[in-house]
């Protein structure tokens, strides 16, 4: 069974060192958010996963959810973890004071959810999914809808879902036809089917807060007619507690590929009553505003199964003995060496590792930002904070995500066949990891927003928020010897970047088909000279620190990074300039 | 409408804003005119014979009659400005003087207006050749003054009538032979200075000398396009554009869209002005609207669809009744209000309720069309409002030929400048295809036109053998007629291939071997393809290609200067090498064009702005429509010119022989009209500002413009030398250090931003020669490199790409 040990020395340092926690003391609320206040969450957290969350993966993957009657049971454990969990205040964390919250900023929040997905993935969708409804109510709700509906989901009492996809639309939600009646006490009756409704029942909570999009009888075609709707499990009571049934059935669970402990449920509406969050036909929009978090938050889910299958190959490739090394013998006392002597196996190690921690690290950064974005009292320093969020948001999700299933496989490949067995736990994590390239917008959607919506956004300016920063550190470093050997890969890789980006908007903005095209190598391509970026930052800090074997580590790891792993840009650039033709002139009917 | 304020006509459109904020009076038509100068002490005689009106009268000192007073002094000829109430001529001078858009291309244009009292200054105009009547429009008290007129004016003198409404046999008659024989009606749009359009009625017994003599007079000196009209009520465009206003209307009440969604449809889809038909209103006041109506009734047959379609609306009505009559009033259909946090909100008129709610943005999957076809086709109501409306006034235009006017060109051009429209009805008709209006008309059992079914499967337009044909009455097409004089660079490229294109500009031969260089971006913004293509003609010319070069186009703005969207780009990938490139390559394809073996003459009309007014600064001579809106716009966001903006400009004020001796006069004068960014609001005012030279010529007819400017480089070609350039001596420190404390003063006055001091401070090192002073002489290379590197640091700072920013979302300058 796969073993976990949060990687905390690794969050202090991307969290204190790097991003650096004075920052965060700046922001109203955060005034205490130093290692003091840090530290002994990240460690309770820590312990909670590895203690109570870990054991149940395998078992939850291996039991899955049961649907009876419409009632779904998760797996054996779960309402037991989930009460313990919701207890220990892990609910709360990041939630604002006024509802019962802790108030803690979000680059704290993330690195708990690290752990909570390495753990445990499919049972971090419960407390993700209230997450989600709890912002939208927060944001959009009336006051009464808040004062009802957030002390039960920021407690963890009742829980919440996002229902927007039905079985005919998915991406394209202007085609949506669950329908909302007006009501003459200023309620709605919502009618329609749901799918993949993630949380959509289950036996954790004791009510279920869905927040629905639907169509009102005057809404015009298409996303710009699309509403909001809370339709609770159970209608609440005069003294908010969960009163009569609502007309939302469990009509059916998917059988998944992975997280399987994960309830997927397809949903029916029938008359239901529900009320408008927010204004009328603005849904999509009040969706908009979670949804660069909730992006981040799947970024993250990659992260977290990529640090599990790294820690778990590491552990086997240490323990596993086959053949010799071939630079000579490593282990004469044994009748084999490690396999963790053989350069191949290396090579996955260290580009699991690489590719981990500098993900973390660009999440650490992001995180930052997002809260300096929500809590700063300069409007200017927000939009600033919010621009770099707007940007990197789709790369994280997506080169996290995509980080998380090659570090799975990866890990999967080191087991060798015993990776393919499934009481190993290996394949779980592929299985699991699957899902996050999929799901909150495909990782090609993601890279259509890169390149349709972030790059031309006000003429580029948050690209600004990327390559003023990144040519400024690369400049003022120019003339430093012990940082050339970052600095210049992440030059050249910086002038790939700037080379295609202005050649991309120029041919995109000529014909989106040639931006569609190029979408997602061009977003690996940015994603990876982020990493750089990220890398070379975390190398100067490591630099002079060497009698440390964390910075040591931290510095081979950086320029394995840049010498083995960046030069995937290039290839990357040539595949961008190459342009779109051939997949334009490719016949239909030949495929 | 009151005759005093004279044509019931569409207000220029305020579609444009200068990019340094300061409102030029845009227009969406462009000028028309003509010959050479109008300047009298710059006139170079073209050719043209002298012209028969020298000094003219208007009598009637409303909107309409001052303005035309205005237009006539603008193109240099003495008027004569009478009004029955004692003084009131003279104050509507006084107040054109304060009046944006301004109706005085220049200050010294009023010095040319006589204001004076119809009761005791008649004799004034004895003197007059042509005097215009625009008065109340009343028949007896227009025939009244006439009585007053034939007793002053000299013989053969021309008396016109402003009138919109009153038929010409109505106003002549009882006045006699002579009087008759030298009358005709003149009507101009409001406001006359900007609005291209002069309907011309003749009465049957008007001389054809006295026609010659004002269409010539209109079209060369005063810039009007000047289209013959039969005498019907409303003439041509206010027949077809009432119509088709109240189709607008009706239709919205009938079909249920919101005012958002009418003139969504009623606007770009149609090519008509943004403000479509409820903003229309709004522009020229609710309460004209019944005014029109009663006379339209008055004169059409019962019978016409015109009066068959008059319709009072109650919330029309209720709003008149409130003074809620549009922009001059208490609002119209959209008005602005206070919001809780003191921000602007948009309202609109409930049609229903007569009450405000807030604005909307149309959602209609019509207004997604591209084709007009399409968009009458759907079957949302946006779609069968355009059908509606577009079966009403194509179906109506049809109908009115011949009797309003002898051609179909004739209708469309009038609605073009008259209304501002892109597209005429009949050039509608070929947009949707005759036959589909023939079909569309049947199915609804109404009448088709036998225009209409003449045309059949065929149009109203066609190219043959590269020349625009319009169909005729009598079935024959025929060429679209230019007047003698004129060039048209859209005629040339019917008929001909360019001598070179990429997708920014390219170059047309037109004629004689002079070539025309053409830009062709959206907004005719200057970007690496326009560098390159200035550079590939220059490298034509010296092989022989041409001998003279005209930079010209028909866009509606000349140039608005680089393209800032691009630059922005760049800048924010931080992409200096390339930006400095292209600043590079930009300054040597300026000196280029002043260096070649050939002359280069810059023919703008409209905006001429930024790197646009650097092309101009450029050029061996230029030609300016005078509607050409020219400055050195840089600053406003947040950077100074990079092209030798700054070098050249400062060399004309050092050159201008008026201006006091010394080095630091000049260098102030450029750092005053640099730093806050001044546009010239005609061609008049270019030149007081020294963007134009003495020398340089106007043309008033935006028609005659190309071959105006065609003229000037044939006539520069002939032992053409390029110019010498020599050294200037500026200040350099001692100056640099004077205009710093200007500009401080400036900031103690709370009227310069800091980041507007850092913009100053650039400017004034390129200026002042940098680390130069007075004692040496600063190579015009030197300059440019100033030039460019306070550039290139500005463009690095977050507040200028801030201004440039809010300047391509807003098209507004923002003050950091």
């Amino acid at each position: 069974m796969p073993t976990y040990t949060a990687p905390l020395r690794d969050m202090r340092f991307v969290l204190n060192e790097l991003a650096g926690t004075e920052r965060l003391r700046t922001l109203p609320g955060c005034e205490e958010v130093g290692p003091d206040l840090v530290d002994p969450v990240l460690e309770e957290a820590a312990r909670f996963c590895a203690e109570v969350l870990l054991p149940l993966n395998q078992s939850g993957d291996i039991e899955g959810c049961t649907l009876e009657n419409g009632v779904v049971r998760t797996p054996r454990g779960f309402p037991e973890a989930y009460r313990a969990f919701r207890e220990g205040g892990w609910t709360s964390l990041g939630a604002d004071p006024d509802w019962g919250g802790q108030g803690l900023p979000k680059s704290v929040g993330l690195l708990v959810e690290e752990m909570i997905c390495s753990a445990n993935m499919a049972f971090g969708m419960y407390p993700g999914l209230s997450h989600g409804a709890t912002m939208a109510i927060e944001k959009h709700g009336t006051p009464e809808q808040r004062a009802l509906y957030l002390p039960k989901l920021v407690s963890g009492e009742w829980s919440g879902t996002m229902c927007l996809t039905e079985p005919h639309c998915g991406t394209d939600l202007g085609l949506i036809r669950t329908r909302a009646v007006p009501e003459d006490d200023g309620s709605v009756r919502i009618t329609g089917a749901k799918i993949f409704i993630s949380a959509g029942e289950h036996d954790l909570a004791e009510n279920i807060v869905h927040l629905v999009l639907a169509k009102l009888p005057d809404a015009p075609p298409g996303t710009r007619g699309i509403s909001l709707f809370v339709v609770p499990k159970f209608l609440p009571t005069e003294d908010g507690r969960p009163g009569a049934r609502n007309g939302v059935t469990c009509t059916g669970l998917e059988h998944k590929m992975g997280i399987k402990a994960s309830a997927t449920c397809a949903l029916a509406f029938e008359e239901a009553k529900g009320w408008l969050v927010g204004r009328p036909h603005k849904g999509l929009s009040a969706m908009f505003t979670m949804m660069n978090e909730a992006r981040l938050g799947v970024g993250v889910q990659g992260l977290g199964i990529a640090e599990i299958a790294y820690q778990n190959a590491v552990a086997y490739a240490r323990d596993r003995i086959q053949g010799r090394g071939l630079d000579g013998t490593k282990a004469p006392d044994r009748p084999a060496d490690p396999i963790l002597v053989h350069p191949d196996v290396r090579r996955m190690l260290l580009t699991m590792r690489a590719m981990t921690e500098g993900c973390r690290a660009l999440c650490a950064m992001t995180a930052l930002e997002h809260d300096v974005s929500l809590r700063h009292p300069d409007p200017e320093v927000r939009k600033a904070a919010d621009d770099v969020v707007q940007l990197m948001t789709p790369i994280i999700k997506a080169v996290c995500t995509d980080t998380g299933w090659e570090a799975a496989v990866a890990g999967m490949q080191v087991w060798g066949g015993h990776g393919y067995i499934r009481d190993n736990g290996m394949e779980q994590f592929a299985r699991d990891a699957r899902i996050t390239q999929i799901y909150e917008g495909t990782n090609g959607i993601q890279a259509l927003d890169l390149v349709g919506r972030k790059m031309g956004a006000h003429a580029g300016r948050y690209l600004r928020s990327f390559f003023h920063p990144v040519l400024g550190f690369i400049e003022a470093r120019m003339e430093e010897p012990a940082m050339e050997e970052f600095i210049l890969p992440l030059s050249k890789a910086f002038g790939r970047l700037q080379q295609v980006t202005a050649d991309l908007a120029q041919r995109g903005l000529r014909d989106p088909f040639e931006a569609g095209a190029a979408a997602t190598d061009y977003l690996r391509l940015f994603g990876l000279t982020a990493l750089a970026y990220a890398w070379a930052r975390m190398a100067e800090i490591a630099l002079g620190k060497e009698e440390d074997a964390f910075y040591r580590a931290k510095l081979a790891t950086a320029r394995f990074f840049m010498q083995r792993i960046l030069p995937e840009t290039s290839s990357l650039a040539a595949k961008v300039l190459a342009g779109g033709g051939t997949l334009k002139a490719f016949e239909d009917a030949a495929f | 409408m009151s005759g005093t304020t004279g044509a019931p006509m569409v207000e220029t459109e305020l579609r444009t804003k200068a990019p340094a904020g300061r409102a030029v009076p845009a227009t969406t038509m462009r000028g028309a005119s003509d010959h050479g100068a109008a300047d009298p002490a710059h006139a170079p005689d073209q050719g043209v014979n002298r012209p028969r009106i020298q000094k003219v009268g208007v009598v009637g000192a409303g909107v309409m009659g001052a303005g035309i007073a205005a237009q006539v002094a603008n193109a240099g000829v003495p008027v004569v400005l009478l009004d029955i109430v004692p003084g009131a001529a003279a104050k509507s001078v006084e107040r054109m003087l304060k009046t944006e858009p301004a109706p005085f291309m220049h200050k010294g244009a009023a010095r040319l207006v006589t204001p004076g009292d119809l009761g005791t200054d008649l004799a004034l105009l004895a003197e007059c050749d042509w005097i215009c009547e625009a008065i109340v429009e009343k028949p007896e008290a227009k025939r009244d003054l006439y009585a007053k007129l034939e007793s002053v004016r000299k013989r053969g003198a021309i008396l016109s009538s402003n009138t919109s409404t009153i038929p010409l046999a109505a106003l002549t008659e009882g006045m006699g032979e002579s009087f008759a024989a030298d009358f005709l009606i003149t009507h101009f749009f409001n406001p006359p200075r900007y609005m291209r359009l002069l309907e011309v009625v003749r009465g049957p017994a008007t001389r054809a000398e006295a026609v010659a003599a004002i269409t010539e007079f209109g079209d060369r000196v005063l810039g009007k396009t000047v289209i013959p009209c039969k005498d019907r009520p409303g003439f041509i465009a206010n027949r077809i554009g009432g119509l088709w206003m109240q189709s607008a209307i009706n239709r919205a009440f009938d079909l249920r869209l919101t005012v958002e969604e009418a003139d969504a449809i009623m606007s770009k889809p149609m090519g008509i002005p943004k403000t479509g038909v409820f903003g229309l209103l709004d522009l020229v006041g609710l309460d004209l609207m019944p005014h029109v109506a009663a006379s339209m009734k008055a004169t059409l047959p019962a019978e016409d669809a015109y009066a068959l379609g008059l319709r009072e609306h109650d919330v029309i009505l209720r709003m008149i009744a409130e003074g809620r009559t549009g922009r001059k009033g208490k609002g119209g259909f959209y008005t602005r209000e206070k919001g809780p946090g003191g921000e602007s909100l948009k309202r609109a008129i409930d049609l229903w309720t007569g009450e405000y709610r807030e604005s909307e943005k149309p959602q209609l999957e019509s207004l997604s069309l591209r084709d007009l076809r399409a968009l009458a086709e759907h079957p949302d109501r946006g779609g069968r409002y355009a059908r509606a409306v577009l079966l009403d006034l194509l179906g109506y235009a049809a109908s009115l030929v011949p009797e309003i006017a002898d051609s179909i060109a004739d209708v469309d051009a009038a609605m073009r400048l008259g209304y501002n429209w892109t597209y005429g009805p009949f050039e509608l008709i070929d947009r949707l295809g005759a036959a589909w209006l023939a079909r569309a008309l049947a199915e609804d059992g109404r009448p088709v036109p036998p225009l209409l079914a003449q045309v059949g499967e065929g149009s109203f337009y066609r190219v043959r053998d590269g020349r625009l044909e319009y169909l005729g009455t009598d079935g024959a097409y025929q060429p679209v007629p230019r007047p003698e004089g004129v060039l048209l660079l859209a005629d040339v490229k019917r008929r001909s291939a360019p001598l070179a294109r990429n997708g920014s500009a390219s170059l047309w031969d037109i004629g004689d071997g002079v070539a025309c260089l053409e830009f062709h971006t959206r907004m005719n913004a200057l970007d690496p393809g326009t560098i390159e293509m200035i550079g590939k003609s220059l490298a034509m010319g010296k092989k022989g290609a041409f001998r003279a070069l005209v930079i010209h186009n028909e866009g509606e703005q000349f140039s608005v200067g680089a393209n800032i969207g691009l630059a922005l780009f760049a800048a924010n990938i931080a992409a200096w090498g390339e930006i400095e490139g292209l600043i590079e390559a930009g300054q040597k394809a300026m000196r280029s064009l002043r260096d070649a073996p050939f002359p280069v003459v810059g023919a703008p009309s409209g905006m001429a702005l930024g790197g646009g007014c650097e092309i101009l600064l450029h050029c061996d001579a230029v030609q300016a429509h005078a509607e050409s809106y020219i400055g050195l716009v840089e600053a406003g966001v947040g950077l100074i010119p990079g092209w030798g903006g700054c070098t050249t400009l400062l060399r004309r004020w050092a050159e201008n022989p008026r201006a006091p001796k010394g080095p630091m006069p000049p260098v102030a004068k450029a750092f005053e009209m640099i730093s806050t960014a001044q546009v010239a609001k005609s061609a008049f005012e270019a030149r007081e500002m020294l963007f134009l030279r003495p020398t340089d010529g106007i043309t008033f007819n935006r028609d005659r413009l190309l071959a105006d400017a065609k003229a000037r480089a044939l006539s520069l070609a002939e032992g053409y030398a390029p110019p010498e350039v020599g050294p200037l001596r500026l200040p350099g420190e001692t100056g640099r250090v004077a205009l710093g404390m200007a500009v401080h003063q400036q900031v103690l006055l709370g009227r310069a931003t800091p980041h507007d001091v850092l913009v100053c401070e650039r400017l004034a090192e390129a200026l002042t020669g940098g680390r130069k002073d007075h004692t040496e002489d600063t190579t015009e290379a030197e300059l440019h490199a100033l030039e460019r590197q306070g550039f290139m640091a500005l463009l690095k700072t977050p507040a200028t790409l801030a201004r440039i920013e809010h300047m391509l979302e807003t098209g507004r300058p923002l003050r950091n």
